[in-house]
């Protein structure tokens, strides 16, 4: 006697590809939403676009930790001054996007009637 | 029932085309007919130096944002908990520093804002569509500027820490003499 086969029955490999496909499809726009919202497409220099400056960036920073345990006294917070003026130095060495290079001035298409 | 919600979906209606005509005006108004040419002839140029812009700053972000970030974990927080494990009074530095902090959340998210709005502006076809790409040019613009505004700001606050903690160790060597 032959058994009765339900369409699902039947078609359960399909069905378990489709469903396969649909969380892997899911689960890959959650990501991408997250890599673009959260910020980290914005330091993702290994993007296209940013391969001419992606050599540039820095590995490592350059700030040497300071400890957090020990006693306090005037030397180490002497000591403590001396390293953070270093440090700031090399944080305020440069005045990051300063200037205005989105000017139309700049850009070459003039100023806008308005301004 | 059926009326109110005529009125409501009316109401609707007319307040998107009102935007959407108050958009176009803002942007047509920006924008001379001599400038409209200029910005499709030099379309592509344009393009270009948006471009490496966007590539140069991007590296900025990357190479400052870390040395932003490592002065607060790696000097200001372990100093001020060196402060707290030796119960001394830290209040002044620990302001400081959450006001860092918060500048520095608001320079992420600047640069986010002025990021996308740079990708956005680059993807518009300024052969086709110069209003548009001036508009968001100009929105671009003005992102740089409050991102730049928070380097200042971040700039401000090193300097203020370095400050407390040089009234900090006056402090402390008029209480230990």
């Amino acid at each position: 006697m032959e058994e009765k086969i339900s369409f699902w029955d039947r078609h359960r490999l399909s069905l378990l590809l489709v469903i396969t496909v649909g969380i892997a499809t899911v689960l890959t726009c959650v990501s991408v939403a997250i890599y673009n919202m959260s910020g980290a497409a914005q330091l993702d220099l290994s993007r296209p676009g940013y391969l001419s400056v992606s050599s540039q960036a820095e590995k490592t920073d350059s700030i040497n930790g300071y400890s957090s345990t020990g006693s306090v006294n005037k030397q180490t917070i002497q000591s403590f001054l001396k390293q953070y003026d270093e440090q700031i130095q090399k944080a305020k060495s440069v005045d990051a996007f300063s200037g205005d290079p989105l000017n139309p001035d700049v850009l070459e298409f003039g100023t806008p009637a308005s301004e | 029932m059926r009326r109110a919600l005529s009125i409501i979906s009316l109401s609707v209606l007319m307040t998107g085309f009102l935007f959407a005509f108050t958009d176009v005006k803002v942007g047509a108004e920006d924008l001379t007919p001599d400038q409209s040419a200029q910005i499709k002839a030099n379309c592509v140029s344009i393009k270009n130096s948006v471009s490496q812009l966007h590539a140069s700053d991007a590296l900025l972000r990357v190479n400052r944002g870390q040395t932003y970030e490592a002065v607060a974990g790696k000097l200001m927080d372990p100093f001020n908990s060196r402060l707290a494990s030796n119960q001394l009074d830290n209040r002044a530095m620990t302001a400081v520093t959450s006001d860092y902090r918060t500048s520095l959340d608001a320079f992420r998210n600047d640069y986010i804002a002025y990021e996308q709005k740079l990708s956005a502006t680059l993807r518009i076809d300024c052969t086709a569509k110069p209003n548009s790409f001036h508009a968001s040019l100009v929105e671009a613009r003005e992102l740089r500027a409050k991102v730049h505004a928070d380097v200042l700001r971040l700039h401000q606050l090193l300097d203020d820490y370095h400050s407390s903690v040089s009234d900090f160790l006056l402090n402390y060597e008029r209480v230990s003499q």
